[in-house]
């Protein structure tokens, strides 16, 4: 029956093919550019929006003197979270050795080079006058964290661009060209060192990027006492980061296992992210209660202010730290740690979900929440709702991940057991056990 | 004043702050210019080839990357490091000591001389008496082509190494590249009508260790044909048992409906 469907139905032809890595399915040529237009849509709405904002200044956003962090800059901090899966597994890859995560690396360092990319962009349109970025490392403020997230972050997006330059050039029809695949073959020699420089710099920025909230005095909500110079949030933000990363490459690689129709990695490897997210979150819970209960009875205590003020404000009452810590935050660690054991994958995958859906809330409650408290005794509360200029321009940045990360998928090998699950799964599901059991 | 940046005073804040940001950048310039002067260097060294059938290796699946050893039984699911090249490989002789004892060729179908040495991408080498070597592909190879494949051979002159790619066979859009089983110059083409393809002045002292020979060419044989069969089986249809049946002369005519640019890089080793 299937032979005659195919015969009366041919299968629409993939004019690409040459350039798709051999031994892998693909999709036609016309399904793929049908899903790419909807994203192409949305980048040139974006590419539009972001255009108004350059060009006239930020009042065409809801943004004002209150809420200068709004949501560019809420989504920034969370997606270089997510994003902190790629220097996290490289380091896991490339420093301690563990092989296994190199089913996932290559996918790892495409979204982290995509999730740093377009942080950069939007930043770029916030902070406006984008001819003048240089100013930022000719001028330097060197007493602020900022200047360590600015420098930290430019140093790493081009570590990431010299590491994905080796997986376009092993695209196989550019790996034809001897040049290419020399100098693909030496740039993966030094890998190692950069995955070093990566792990350094993304430790200091994603710590800076709590630090620089901790260490604001005038905002008793994110004020936070810490170690030396180093507010505890500097801590929480790296090890939040760290523990959202592989949750957050779980999460893409089984959208995109879903969205393709092929299995890309193995089960243990989904396992493996599972104990390392849970093990990771499960520490940040611990030392997130310990510095919430630091913060509730002593420091927000010496600034004036008693905690239940704090939550008194509608719609960010108390339910957000239960919400915070406890649904996003304990009960995450625990299903991750749980089902790395045993257990469907389904639950694996709420739980990756359920833990990245707690770093953004995190980000919110330190962007949002911190700026829409009053401080002082003629502020007031003020609530802040971003308008389309600012959605548009963050969904662009969105649907230009969408595209480069599909591009990446159908023209590069990101997934290297793709093929090898592929022939498992066409010896069939008994045979396909036995190989992977094997391994 | 600290190169590049203005303003820069002698305090601690800035002297950390700005010699991380400095050190980070060096070792990052320091990382690319190592990456470009070796680029350079094996270019000049012409080790470009070699260079590509490591890489190409280290992607091709276990299944794909088994010692010879592991085919006949003596290493059971022993991998190769070496990139099949057992001339470096230190526990080979002790390995090919104990098969000489008692390993038995099993028939499997394929035909194969013993005088021929076999290279793992379905290239054979038969040493002359002159010093040259006659090199053709293998009958899995010329069956996996059919009589109606195009072969694109390197002119007289040309210079191969072990691993790089010798000639290409042409089948309706799908191409096999057909790696070189030994370093040497073309000294002569032929063609599939006369049974060979390349005559090839060896370089060096000829050393032909990397190669199967003997009794093993049947288990790999056996092996590779097993290797075929679970290409060619449809997804749909699942694991089938082997059916004793001969080989067809013509295999892409036999099954147009296969994924020949894939079975030729799974069978060519060429990923």
């Amino acid at each position: 029956m299937a032979d005659m469907a195919v015969s009366r139905f041919p299968e629409p032809a993939v004019l690409d093919k040459g350039w798709i890595p051999r031994g892998v399915s693909r999709c036609s040529t016309a399904q793929f550019l049908g899903w790419l237009s909807p994203w192409v849509a949305l980048l040139l709405l974006g590419l539009y929006a972001g255009w108004m904002c350059l060009r006239d200044g930020l009042y065409h956003t809801n943004m004002d003197h209150r809420f200068v962090f709004g949501l560019w800059i809420f989504l920034d901090l969370a997606i270089i979270a997510l994003g902190a899966g790629a220097f996290f597994s490289g380091f896991l890859f490339y420093i301690l050795r563990w092989h296994e995560m190199g089913a996932v690396i290559r996918s790892a360092v495409v979204l982290g080079f995509l999730c740093y990319s377009g942080a950069v962009v939007v930043l770029m349109v916030d902070v406006g006058q984008p001819l003048r970025a240089w100013f930022t490392f000719w001028h330097p403020n060197t007493h602020s964290m900022l200047a360590e997230v600015t420098f930290c972050i430019t140093c790493y997006l081009i570590v990431l661009s010299i590491e994905y330059l080796p997986l376009v050039l092993k695209n196989r029809k550019l790996s034809q060209i001897p040049s290419f695949l020399v100098f693909e073959f030496q740039l993966h020699k030094v890998m190692p060192v950069l995955a070093g420089v990566g792990t350094f710099l993304s430790f200091f920025h994603q710590g800076s990027l709590g630090g620089l909230f901790g260490v604001m005095y005038g905002r008793p909500f994110a004020y936070r006492e810490g170690f030396g110079i180093w507010p505890a949030t500097f801590f929480l933000f790296i090890l939040s980061a760290i523990a959202a990363g592989p949750a957050f490459l779980m999460l893409t690689t089984w959208l995109t296992e879903k969205i393709s129709g092929h299995r890309l990695v193995r089960g243990s490897v989904y396992r493996l992210m599972a104990r390392t997210s849970g093990v990771l979150l499960t520490a940040y819970v611990f030392f997130k209660c310990v510095d919430t209960v630091i913060w509730l009875n002593s420091t927000s205590q010496q600034a004036g202010f008693r905690p239940w003020e704090f939550y008194a404000w509608a719609p960010f009452g108390s339910w957000v730290l239960f919400l915070e810590i406890v649904v996003l935050g304990l009960l995450p660690a625990l299903i991750l740690l749980r089902a790395s054991e045993e257990g469907p994958r389904r639950w694996l995958l709420c739980g990756a979900a359920l833990a990245c859906a707690g770093i953004v809330v995190n980000r919110l409650v330190f962007t949002i929440q911190t700026l829409a408290l009053p401080t002082l005794p003629f502020d007031e509360f003020r609530t802040y709702l971003p308008n389309w200029v600012e959605v548009a321009t963050f969904l662009g940045v969105v649907a230009y991940a969408v595209i480069v990360y599909s591009l990446s998928f159908r023209y590069l090998t990101l997934f290297p057991q793709e093929k090898e699950l592929a022939r498992a799964t066409a010896r069939g599901p008994q045979q396909e056990e036995i190989h992977v059991s094997g391994r | 004043m600290f190169p590049g940046v203005s303003g820069f005073e002698w305090s601690v804040a800035h002297v950390i702050f700005l010699g991380a940001f400095f050190t980070v950048l060096v070792v990052i310039l320091a990382s690319l210019t190592a990456a470009a002067i070796r680029y350079l260097r094996a270019w000049r060294e012409r080790r470009a080839a070699a260079i590509r059938w490591h890489a190409e290796f280290e992607e091709l699946p276990p299944a794909e990357r088994l010692c010879r050893h592991a085919l006949t039984g003596t290493a059971p699911g022993r991998l190769c490091e070496r990139g099949f090249d057992c001339r470096t490989c230190a526990e080979h002789p002790a390995f090919a000591a104990r098969e000489a004892q008692g390993l038995v060729a099993v028939p499997n179908g394929i035909d194969h001389s013993p005088d021929r040495f076999y290279h793992r991408g379905h290239a054979w080498v038969e040493p002359q008496a002159d010093g040259t070597v006659l090199v053709g592909m293998d009958e899995l190879a010329e069956r996996l082509a059919g009589p109606a494949a195009t072969v694109e051979l390197p002119p007289p002159g040309a210079v191969l190494d072990t691993h790089s790619i010798a000639w290409q066979v042409q089948r309706e859009g799908a191409v096999a590249r057909v790696l070189a089983p030994i370093a040497g110059r073309v000294e002569e083409t032929g063609s599939r009508e006369q049974g060979w393809l390349l005559r090839i002045r060896p370089e060096g002292k000829l050393d032909l260790r990397h190669l199967l020979h003997g009794p093993e060419v049947a288990a790999w044989f056996q092996s590779e044909l097993e290797r075929l069969q679970g290409l060619l089986a449809p997804a749909a249809v699942g694991p089938t048992l082997a059916d004793g049946g001969l080989l067809v002369d013509d295999l892409p005519t036999a099954q147009p409906e296969a994924d020949w640019d894939h079975i030729y890089s799974a069978m060519f080793l060429r990923p």
